[in-house]
């Protein structure tokens, strides 16, 4: 302690030795004198803070310059045309242009070059991977969902995304009253209980008697080794799995020692159960069951995950749960960093039907239909048609397709575009198809082309619409973010009378609402993206059925032009025109399902590895398996990189 | 009945001595507890309505007393004396660039401050929000030091056009500037989590080891954070605080006990009877009218504030953005937000101030509701203070100056309601929170961007 303030208080003695150029110094003078006065924290004129970047720790500068790579890049497109600094602000010399301009390469080009696998925030499981959990720890189903206050998204959309995953007194409150209830469920039946506690400890009457007697000689605790050891064989394998990885020893202690607490303190005849059932709830909401983390290796530069590390990440992504036996059998036993042996597991993995809860996941928060679960989004009155048992079905048909497309047709190009869905005897009904019977969804073959693909489908269509009337706006907005990737921006600040979401009145006719979007040339630069794409499905009502008119004699002309040229008759060719946008979609849900398996945002530091991944689909036909197996065996799924600010503060603290 | 006032007057007169100690150190009188205190605290509870106000048909006609309500006010008709209407005032935080869109004008409403634009990796409000403030100075005496209530769940995934993750839509109570405080949304889970215990037929299992249980996890956090990097730590701090904040309420026996005998039968016949509301709710209810469940949700926030299980309480009436389906109102065709970029059509105009109407008269209930309740020498309204207000003013321009806000009740003596004011323009809305602060004193030189107090409000 004396020693640290003793060193603050002086002036450094040593002289910096002597090293290479420290870039940051050499550009923070520069946009200094050139671009804060504009471009700062309560100014920032363009909606841009380059101050912001040079505040607080200096060595955290270079890293936030990294990962706002992107904008970086685009600020030194602007100094090396001379747009900035502006017309009539003083001109930055050649020399400082030059230094600028080499010093924010060079630290750019570093942070591709350093092969940073980035690392990932100790996270909460969300409410489904504790809700599969506990099916796989206890086997009993708890709707998690439905019990625990509803948790945010971030980052590509996703709920497991570890900086919106708070934990609050409420949340606390509620996973104790969970292990509660979940483990008297298991407890109530034999059958769970049985493989919870395969034998349990009976003491015999003469036991009992014997131990009584004996207590009054040796002391309270006599007798108690017996039970405690018992327990001992029941705990470790249900708090190894709960904590995925062994337990070290002092951990154990803790854990038997609150056994043996609970164990003396009950007088009932089933007290061992009732002992294990306490030590049972600790486990469940121990920070090391309820968050995933990855313990911190002291060396500072990158480095592989623990076997068991990484199976949970390949477990938790797969499956959203724990890892099963046979992969902590592996992780144990074999190198599951070894390529082969790691695509094996994914193979294996990916044909279990745990499978489907990724395909769940993924399909139904990355195109936005988990609000169908929730409730009907449409107008009762209007729609009387749409019914729970509908509603549902339109659920499972995407997540359905998506496992398929994912597990069987092995083709992420099928997503936007096919000749196949999945129908059960209302949904067909629903699509005006007939044949189908019963209330098994089944894959059915369609005839007509505009249906195929997630475009085709009700829960999209419907999580597309507006409760009363569908709206063009909105479905195109939809594709362009969730299917290309490429937001339209807001509209500016001042847009006015014409607003980002919805233009028009109910009884506004389509194509008022166009004239509207084109009338003002603010308006029109993103609306003539989103509206075509929009007008192209509009053949498909506010509850995804087929309609050629608007009831009113005013014909449906699915007819259009995309800004970017291309012409489209119905939606069937506005899909062909999707599916020829293969890298944009490629790295779209490259972006996606990267951010979904690892748990953080793509940042401009993986270029390298998010091209590789776009290079996998873009030559292998968009293969899910050869893309799945990719992306687990990429840098950042396995390997971490530790925290570098502050390190170990809670140490540093003692 | 008879039998359970005895054994009541009997339980408490044995736990009178165990009970005054905690009291004592409370600095309450001997033999008082701040339970029959004759000077009852004063509540703090806001409402938030999303989308704005139809601002043609808000704003009263003629300022201070004797003004006229507007049509959209008229729910207000039969307690326009206990209301202040505050006009021009806006929350500056709202207003940077990048703050298109609603998502920057709720997570704010109460920090004062600009939000972080994230989709979610940096989370940040600029600040605590107002009610956690207070419940920070307040709320220390109550079982829940405050409460936290929507209807909705939260908005999941991100806007891709505005770049802010939707869970900035449906959080204005925050715990720290990073940290959300989790919101109750159905009423059965919030009536449990408050009152189940003093309804009949509802007492908890009891849970003899729950603080060993608890001690373990707190040393699995312990050994835990030793491991981990800066940013872990910090994430894992919530589990500490979550953890420490369970205990502190079972260590605090004496004060639920206590709590739970200060419930009267006349709460106790209102608790009975909610709660068997909201099973039949829940039973046969289906539909998209949602006043019953608003009420609901009004009716256990009154209840907590009467049976002070807390003095501070916020609201929701639905998240930001909010597309509820509105068609339940005669004359309304459609959902929420749609209607809200109304384009200055007349008939959309219409029907937004329709919706704006019907979340004032919901807000006119609970004014109501509380003022039915005696509370010391007057009403349970007498000693709140309840905020009504929308990030926005015009939904469809997405303005943040002028914002629609109501302030409802007494504040204990220190508010002089009835009267519609008009400020400067552009004055902060944070100047209001300063003056409630004021009246609940809570000392406090300025809060975010306020300039001063609103002194026109006080008595």
């Amino acid at each position: 302690m004396f020693f640290f303030l003793g060193a603050r208080a002086e002036v450094p003695m040593d002289k910096e030795p002597e090293e290479e150029i420290n870039h940051v110094k050499v550009v923070q003078p520069i946009v200094e004198k050139h671009c804060f006065s504009c471009h700062h924290d309560t100014n920032r004129s363009g909606g841009i803070s380059i101050k912001a970047f040079f505040m607080g720790l200096e060595d955290q500068f270079e890293d936030r310059i990294v990962r706002a790579g992107k904008l970086w890049m685009h600020i030194m497109d602007q100094v090396r045309s001379g747009e900035m600094p502006p017309a009539g602000e003083p001109r930055m010399t050649t020399e400082e242009q030059e230094e600028l301009l080499n010093s924010v390469n060079v630290i750019l080009t570093r942070s591709l070059n350093a092969n940073n696998p980035g690392r990932v925030v100790i996270r909460r499981l969300s409410h489904n991977e504790y809700q599969y959990s506990i099916k796989q720890l206890t086997g009993v189903d708890f709707d998690a969902k439905s019990k625990f206050p509803a948790d945010g998204s971030g980052g590509a959309g996703f709920d497991n995304f570890p900086s919106t995953l708070f934990l609050t007194p409420l949340k606390m409150e509620r996973y104790y009253d969970a292990a509660d209830e979940i483990l008297d469920n298991a407890y109530a039946s034999p059958e769970l209980w049985k493989q919870l506690v395969p034998d349990t400890y009976r003491e015999s009457l003469f036991r009992k008697f014997y131990n009584w007697a004996m207590r009054f000689l040796k002391g309270p605790e006599y007798g108690v080794e017996r039970p405690v050891k018992a327990a001992e064989e029941i705990i470790m394998p249900f708090a190894s799995n709960a904590f995925r990885r062994f337990l070290e020893p002092k951990e154990r202690d803790s854990y038997i020692s609150l056994f043996r607490e609970v164990y003396l303190g009950t007088s009932s005849g089933n007290r061992f159960d009732l002992a294990l059932l306490e030590t049972f709830k600790a486990i469940l909401i121990s920070p090391n069951f309820l968050y995933r983390f990855e313990e911190e290796q002291p060396v500072n530069h990158p480095y592989a995950l623990s076997a068991f590390e990484l199976a949970s990440r390949l477990s938790f992504f797969l499956w959203s749960s724990l890892p099963d036996k046979e992969l902590y059998e592996v992780a144990y036993r074999e190198d599951l960093h070894d390529p082969e042996i790691l695509e094996a597991q994914v193979k294996r993995m990916l044909k279990d039907p745990k499978a489907r809860r990724l395909s769940e996941s993924i399909s139904t928060q990355w195109f936005g239909i988990t609000k169908l679960k929730e409730g009907s989004p449409v107008d009762p009155d209007r729609f009387p048609e749409f019914t729970p048992e509908l509603r549902e079905a339109m659920y499972q048909e995407l997540v359905e397709y998506f496992h398929h497309v994912m597990t069987d047709s092995g083709n992420f190009l099928d997503l936007l575009d096919s000749d196949y869905t999945f129908l059960n005897e209302t949904l067909a009904n629903h699509y005006g198809i007939s044949d189908v019977k019963g209330e098994e969804l089944r894959k059915v073959n369609l005839s007509d082309r505009n249906r195929g693909g997630i475009l085709g489908m009700g829960s999209v269509l419907t999580a597309t619409s507006l409760p009363l009337r569908t709206s063009p706006v909105l479905r195109g907005k939809w594709v362009l973010e969730e299917i290309l990737g490429t937001p339209a921006p807001p509209p500016p600040p001042d847009a006015g009378e014409l607003s980002e979401e919805e233009a028009g009145a109910e009884d506004a006719s389509i194509k008022d609402l166009l004239v509207l979007h084109r009338s003002k040339p603010e308006c029109q630069s993103c609306h003539q993206k989103m509206d075509p794409i929009g007008f192209g499905l509009e053949n498909f009502d506010p509850v995804g059925r087929w309609r050629d008119s608007y009831g009113k004699g005013e014909q449906i002309v699915a007819w259009d032009t995309l800004s970017t040229g291309e012409v489209f008759r119905s939606p069937a060719e506005l899909k062909e025109i999707l599916v020829d946008k293969k890298e944009l979609f490629a790295r779209n849900l490259t972006e996606k399902i990267f951010t979904y398996a690892i748990g953080r945002r793509v940042e401009f530091k993986d270029e390298l590895f998010v091209k590789e991944l776009m290079d996998n689909l873009l030559e292998n036909d968009f293969d899910t398996e050869s893309f799945m197996v990719a992306l687990v065996s990429s840098y950042p799924f396995r390997y971490k990189v530790n925290d570098n600010a502050e390190k170990f503060r809670v140490l540093a603290k003692n | 009945m008879s039998k359970w006032h005895i054994s009541r007057r009997r339980m408490l007169k044995g736990l009178g001595a165990s009970i005054a100690l905690p009291f004592l150190q409370a600095m309450v009188p001997p033999g008082m507890s701040h339970y029959n205190m004759a000077k009852r605290p004063v509540r703090f509870a806001c409402l938030f309505m999303p989308n704005g106000v139809n601002k043609y048909h808000w704003t009263p006609e003629k300022y201070g007393s004797d003004f006229e309500l507007s049509k959209t006010l008229q729910p207000l008709a039969n307690i326009r004396q206990e209301v202040l209407i505050l006009n021009e005032l806006m929350n500056k935080g709202s207003i940077f660039p990048g703050a298109e869109g609603h998502f920057a004008k709720t997570a704010n409403i109460m920090t004062g401050y600009p939000i972080y634009k994230t989709m979610g990796e940096n989370l940040n409000v600029g600040g605590i929000s107002f009610d956690q403030l207070v419940a920070q100075h307040k709320g220390q005496d109550t079982p829940f030091d405050s409460l936290q209530f929507g209807t909705e769940r939260i908005n999941s995934g991100i806007c891709g056009a505005t770049g802010f993750t939707r869970l900035y839509g449906s959080s204005i109570s925050w715990k720290t500037p990073t940290q959300p405080c989790s919101r109750e949304i159905e009423p059965r889970m919030a009536f449990d989590r408050l009152f189940r215990n003093v309804v009949p037929n509802k007492k908890q299992k009891e849970q003899p080891w729950k603080r060993s249980v608890l001690d373990q996890v707190k040393e699995d956090a312990d050994n835990l954070q030793r491991k981990l990097g800066r940013a872990d730590q910090d994430k894992l701090e919530e589990y500490l605080e979550s953890i420490r904040s369970v205990e502190k309420r079972i260590a605090d026996e004496g004060k639920s006990k206590a709590f739970e005998e200060q419930i009267t039968p006349a709460m106790k016949k209102e608790l009975t009877a909610l709660d068997i509301r909201i099973d039949e709710y829940n039973e046969t209810y289906e539909g998209v009218d949602v006043t019953d469940k608003l009420r609901q949700m009004m009716d256990l926030m009154a209840l907590a504030f009467w049976s002070d299980a807390t003095r501070v309480s916020t609201f929701m009436f639905a998240n930001s953005a909010s597309n509820r389906n509105f068609s339940f109102i005669p004359g309304v065709h459609g959902s929420h937000h749609q209607i809200s970029h109304h384009q200055n059509h007349d008939g959309p105009m219409e029907e937004y101030r329709k919706i704006n109407e019907y979340y004032v008269a919901q807000y006119a209930y609970f004014l109501e509701k509380l003022q039915s309740i005696p509370d010391g020498e007057g009403t349970l309204l007498d000693n709140s203070m309840v905020m009504f207000a929308s990030g926005l003013r015009d939904g469809n321009s997405h303005s943040p100056r002028n914002l629609p806000v109501l302030l409802g009740g007494r504040g204990g003596g220190g508010l002089k309601p009835g009267r519609n004011l008009n400020f400067k323009e552009e004055t902060p809305l944070t100047n209001l929170y300063l003056s409630m602060a004021r009246i609940m004193d809570i000392p406090m030189e300025c809060f975010a961007d306020s300039t001063g107090e609103l002194c026109e409000i006080y008595s």
